[in-house]
């Protein structure tokens, strides 16, 4: 097919867009300056700010601060505070990414295969997702309450297992892995649903000839699907990492103040608590700095881990 | 031969009952908490945990309205709204003509900013918390909503910016060339071509934005503070727990009430809200 004729003045304003001048390319830029004004400011100033801070000596909101050099690394590495909050954030992470970013896969391949009810489980599906972090914490608030209340141990009561009711979120065995339970209630139907979107771009072709070789439902998902959206499944877990590490802040506050105890109290409530309870700004600050650099090395790795391997 | 086939089926079909139940289990377990938060307020501790499934006998609206009192919800939804609507409002005036500049000339510089912007997914505000309460200070703005609407502003560009540009290219270049050859400058392209056509693309991103700024708790609690006049709904709901005994059937109406705004709009937008949000989680 011949291309229709085009008029001389058009044409050359196409190239002309094509290839700005470097003047050209910044004017037309301006449109973008506010936007990234604000970003930096809001944004990266505080993130550069945190780094400078954790140099500082800071012992209040308004109080003045002093230079102490790496004085609150120091500080925080030899604090069993802090190892307590480590080994709980690891915990959490190790316990709820492969549970969610599994479940999660099944449940999408589940969604992704149409069985009957699919419309209305992907909309029950969502709705955790909708209810915010405070209203979650305060309804698992009163379904884990501890005895003679509490859902959970009315159930639990009801099928006389007696022997389990605790108070959930005071008992120092269960408080993290309660923690860990509303994250996961409230994460997995919203994380498949992505993986479901993700499914739904492989072609049909591929899946119908893999039927027709006689490949069976887990294969299906094994060697067909999963490799296919394998590095997309690696950017939903690294964004599931940064947003554990960081949100869990409120809902460790909220469900048990990180407490009895240190026994729930994670790196990101840690940065919370020091901060605004115990005003020690220097050390708040510093754990942010290793909060920032872990989480964004976690999520490096994670992203490289499931990089394509076609 | 037959034999291998018809046993392979009764696996797969085995396997398909044991993921249904499964699957179906699962949703038992995101239901009963929703069915629980939904009933109790209707209940007093004493039905809530003695009959906590049952139907409420009678539509009693006394939880909701003392809870609406104990923590003065009624100020803290319209903080909320308040703080919403501006941030939203300002995004999109400061998201729109970025990516309508990034989406329309593309040079290396373009590409960079671009990038920057991407760069925003990496960085968790939260790890900055302090920093950004002390800057607050130092603008003289903390425990105002104006620090708070700026900072969610912020939160919510990168994506914002990437999910506009994303969109506003998908829109035929030979419509603006048209308009252009009609005379029309830069500005009046951007708001008689792209505005209305971006139109999807914009409800897609205030969607998103909408639970992200309706939920927030963490920066809500230290940027604008607990003081009932000025609060968001979100960081009034923990006034209900009291420490001499919680009313829970209280405290529940409290988290309905804020969960509403969130819901109505999920039933008015349900597939909107989904795709939206699935374009939000997608630009990784």
């Amino acid at each position: 097919m011949t291309p229709p004729p085009v008029r001389q003045g058009f044409k050359e304003s196409i190239n002309s867009r094509k290839k700005p001048g470097p003047r050209r390319g910044f004017i037309a830029l301006l449109g973008a300056v506010p936007a990234l004004t604000w970003y930096l400011v809001f944004l990266l100033g505080p993130l550069l700010g945190l780094f400078w801070m954790s140099l500082r000596d800071q012992p209040g909101i308004l109080a003045e601060s002093t230079f102490v050099g790496l004085k609150n690394f120091k500080h925080v590495f030899g604090d069993p505070s802090f190892r307590t909050a480590l080994l709980n954030t690891l915990v959490q992470l190790v316990f709820l990414l492969p549970v969610l970013m599994i479940a999660s896969l099944l449940l999408a391949y589940y969604l992704h295969r149409k069985p009957r009810g699919t419309g209305i489980l992907s909309v029950v599906l969502f709705l955790p997702a909708l209810l915010s972090l405070a209203g979650r914490s305060m309804a698992f608030v009163a379904i884990l309450a501890p005895k003679p209340f509490g859902l959970v141990n009315g159930i639990l009561g009801a099928l006389h297992l007696d022997f389990l009711q605790r108070a959930w979120l005071a008992d120092n065995r269960t408080a993290l892995l309660s923690i860990i339970g509303v994250e996961l209630w409230s994460g997995i139907g919203f994380t498949a649903i992505l993986l479901k979107a993700r499914m739904a771009s492989v072609s049909r072709e591929v899946e119908e000839s893999a039927t027709l070789d006689g490949v069976g439902e887990l294969g299906m998902l094994r060697y067909i699907i999963y490799p296919i959206i394998r590095d997309y499944f690696g950017v939903v877990a690294a964004l599931q990492l940064l947003w554990t590490l960081f949100t869990s802040a409120g809902d460790v506050l909220l469900l048990t103040g990180g407490g009895p105890g240190y026994a729930s109290t994670n790196l990101a409530y840690l940065v919370y608590g020091k901060a605004f309870s115990q005003q020690d700004l220097g050390y708040a600050t510093t754990v942010g700095v290793l909060l920032f650099a872990g989480g964004l090395a976690g999520a490096l790795s994670l992203r490289a881990t499931f990089r394509p391997t076609y | 031969m037959t034999l291998h086939i018809e046993s392979r089926k009764l696996t797969s079909r085995v396997g398909w009952i044991f993921s249904h139940a499964l699957v179906w289990m699962y949703v038992l377990l995101v239901l009963i908490p929703l069915y629980f938060l939904l009933v109790s307020p209707f209940k007093n501790n004493q039905e809530i945990f003695n009959t906590p499934f049952s139907l409420p006998h009678a539509f009693d609206l006394s939880n909701f309205i003392n809870a609406w009192r104990d923590a003065s919800l009624g100020p803290g939804l319209i903080n909320s709204a308040v703080i919403t609507v501006g941030a939203e409002v300002l995004t999109i005036v400061l998201a729109l003509p970025a990516a309508f500049s990034l989406a329309r000339f593309t040079s290396r510089l373009s590409a960079a900013v671009e990038r920057f912007f991407l760069l925003g997914f990496l960085i968790p505000g939260f790890a900055a918390l302090v920093p950004t309460v002390l800057f607050a200070v130092h603008l003289n703005l903390l425990y105002t909503p104006e620090i708070l609407i700026f900072y969610f502003t912020a939160t919510a560009l990168p994506l914002s910016v990437i999910v506009l540009t994303t969109f506003l290219r998908t829109i035929p270049k030979e419509l603006e060339e048209a308009a252009r050859m009609d005379g029309a400058g830069w500005f009046s392209v951007l708001l008689r071509i792209y505005l209305p056509l971006s139109i999807s693309g914009v409800m897609t991103v205030v969607l998103l934005n909408f639970l992200a700024f309706w939920n927030e708790f963490v920066f809500s609690l230290v940027l604008l503070g607990p003081d009932p006049a000025v609060r968001t709904v979100q960081v009034a709901l923990p006034d209900l727990i009291s420490p001499t005994g919680t009313q829970y059937g209280l405290l529940l109406a409290g988290v309905l009430i804020a969960f509403l705004p969130p819901l109505l709009v999920f039933a008015i937008l349900e597939k909107r809200m989904q795709s939206a949000l699935i374009a939000g989680a997608v630009k990784g």
